[in-house]
């Protein structure tokens, strides 16, 4: 893995998905009047005969999707994550996920990544898509993930959603990092706390661990790209013999990671302390920034970091997190 | 329906569907109900004897439990019955049927085509059965059905796209059954709008217009009319008739297969028709027919009686 800061690159999941489409004739690409923002302004221009306009009509475009699936195509339908799941919740249901169509759902603007307030940010997707039977669920967390998850999720027997970040996308890992739709990743050994995270809290996540090992805590890192299904073994496996267990996500603390790995524990017998770092059940707001949100709203480095060290039973006076020092074109966690 | 990934092979899916709909003759010429009166005379002969089948069977169906979903076979019956006779092309043509509790009047006709048992519609709604009151993904006699209303039509616009897409545009259609109470739902205009502008000349809708929603006639909970009028501002053929008259039926059919926009039938119907033994009362969203009433209405459709 790189150092924060990383890297950023634009629009990797619009050119992942033109590869792949190359090949792959029965790929169509449906926008929701977000075409540019969803990235496939490029699918639109390789690829006009299989590009579809849906326009400004959620529950029509989901309906078209499954019928199009029912009729052999693979189409990934693009919108924002609050219009790819809560406004057409009922056709995602009735015409993809109960007849278990390959439909892939992509929802950009995960969480509180948006400063575009409530009926932007999409922070209970996670967990309504999660309840769905048939649904698989993935909230990738830098470009090296989205180019692979692309081809990966196109053969993907049912319906996927998928959560991306818009914009600047970070380059987390090195390329040769292995995305894969089962495995949850034990990226950064350590058996006083393991945090799990998925997404966009990866780097936050990372940052976090360093924090905390300076200060003499041995935080794990596990990275779990896929939220449904759960690799519960892989998952328990990191845990361990830890003494505590932090979960870190970009959505209400209710339903999502942080609901899956309570779950998963909890069934297990495994009886560790556990604390969800993420929306603590409220709404947020609109701002001029993403990262002022994340800050007033429990998603940042000294988050998490002060969330673990209160379940350790450390003595107040958590270490500090340094400060964001992103330049431009570059990403850095809150 | 067509095959979905949980689909399991030993149950009845596409042939059936497909097959489901056989017409009971070869399809009429265009014109021959202005040109041949004999000819026409006969196919509608077949229509009215189609649509009293259906009435029959869907008495068999929900006699058993005392209820159910028989008003929306009467009012839909000769608009089926015309829709398989002549115009839907089995093994080629598309058949949904978007309100889910409709799939009555598709069993019906699946087992008036032969493709459905006697024993199978005699396990209608019943536990465990598969021939289900409200259509489901394993419902035989249509491609595509749904519960939760209004998104059968744009099920129907993704199969037409879907042919455009591969190169199949014009051979082969999309007939789409809608009710009247479905267009209360935003979805049913969001497809409208999209079907419309982008052309898609081989969607057929054919609206069963009978006034019937739970809470009473559609006419007293929302004005949904003028429907012709709203259709055809939306960029659509569409034709009003009396949906139990089989000549104004295959008329308007016709026209509609043959207009390059995308066509809807407005058919003008009655949930309580073509059985008088009904009660002036009886709400025709979900009929009770207890056991006396039911040997009545049996005795009325029976082929003796025809």
């Amino acid at each position: 893995m790189r150092e924060a800061p990383y890297p950023t690159v634009l629009k990797p999941y619009g050119r992942a998905l033109v590869e792949l489409a190359r090949n792959r004739p029965d790929v169509v690409c449906l926008s929701g009047d977000l075409t540019r923002q969803c990235e496939v302004d490029l699918f639109q221009e390789a690829f006009p005969d299989r590009f579809i306009h849906a326009g400004m009509a959620e529950a029509n475009m989901m309906s078209m999707a499954g019928a199009l699936a029912r009729e052999g195509l693979i189409p990934f339908v693009h919108t924002f994550g609050v219009f790819a799941t809560r406004r057409p919740y009922d056709q995602v249901v009735n015409a993809i996920a109960y007849p278990n169509l390959p439909v892939r759902i992509i929802g950009f603007m995960p969480g509180l990544s948006t400063p575009g307030g409530p009926s932007h940010q999409a922070i209970e997707d996670v967990a309504i898509m999660r309840a769905l039977p048939h649904m698989t669920v993935v909230d990738v967390a830098d470009a090296v993930e989205i180019a692979q998850v692309v081809p990966a999720i196109v053969d993907h027997p049912g319906p996927v959603y998928l959560r991306l970040k818009r914009g600047e996308i970070p380059v987390v890992f090195e390329e040769e990092h292995r995305f894969s739709l089962t495995a949850a990743q034990h990226l950064v050994p350590g058996g006083d706390v393991v945090l799990v995270t998925s997404g966009m809290m990866l780097p936050a996540t990372l940052r976090a661990a360093n924090v905390l090992a300076a200060a003499g805590v041995a935080a794990g890192v596990v990275n779990v790209p896929v939220i449904k299904p759960l690799d519960r073994a892989g998952i328990l496996r990191s845990v361990g013999s830890a003494r505590a267990v932090v979960t870190v996500e970009n959505h209400t603390v209710i339903g999502g990671l942080g609901s899956a790995v309570a779950e998963a524990l909890a069934e297990s017998g495994a009886g560790v302390p556990l604390r969800r770092v993420g929306i603590q059940d409220t709404f947020a707001e609109g701002s001029k920034s993403g990262p002022y949100l994340f800050e007033k709203y429990g998603l940042s480095t000294q988050h998490i970091v002060d969330t673990a060290w209160s379940l350790l039973g450390r003595p107040p006076a958590a270490p500090r997190a340094p400060e964001n020092r992103a330049e431009q074109g570059e990403y850095a966690p809150v | 329906m067509t095959s979905t990934a949980h689909r399991t092979a030993d149950r009845p899916t596409q042939g059936a569907a497909r097959s489901a709909t056989k017409p009971a003759e070869p399809p009429a010429e265009k014109t021959s109900a202005e040109t041949a009166p004999a000819q026409a005379a006969d196919t509608v002969g077949q229509i009215e004897r189609l649509a009293r089948r259906i009435r029959l069977r869907a008495v068999r169906m929900i006699a058993p439990h005392g209820f159910g979903y028989l008003g929306q076979a009467l009012s839909a019956a000769e608009t089926i019955a015309t829709l398989h006779t002549g115009f839907f092309r089995p093994g080629t043509d598309r058949f949904v049927c978007s309100p889910g509790h409709y799939i009555i009047t598709a069993y019906a006709a699946a087992a008036e085509a032969g493709v459905l048992a006697d024993t199978e519609l005699a396990r209608y709604g019943q536990d465990g059965s598969e021939i289900e009151a409200i259509g489901t993904e394993r419902s035989p006699g249509t491609d595509l059905t749904c519960g939760s209303l209004a998104q059968g039509l744009s099920g129907g616009a993704g199969f037409a796209l879907a042919d455009r897409l591969r190169g199949a545009e014009g051979t082969r259609r999309t007939f789409v059954l809608v009710s009247d109470g479905e267009v209360e739902e935003g979805q049913t205009w969001e497809a409208a709008l999209y079907a419309a502008h982008h052309r898609l000349g081989d969607l057929v809708v054919l609206l069963d217009a009978n006034d019937s929603q739970v809470d009473g006639p559609v006419s007293s909970l929302t004005t949904v009319e003028p429907l012709a009028e709203k259709w055809r501002s939306f960029g659509w053929y569409a034709e009003d008739v009396d949906g139990h008259d089989p000549v104004q039926l295959l008329h308007a059919l016709e026209k509609a297969v043959a207009d390059p926009r995308p066509g809807v039938v407005i058919a003008r119907t009655s949930t309580t028709h073509g059985l008088s033994c009904l009660p002036p009362e009886a709400d025709g969203h979900f009929i009770k027919m207890p056991a006396g009433l039911a040997e009545l209405a049996l005795g009325e459709l029976a082929d003796d009686h025809a």
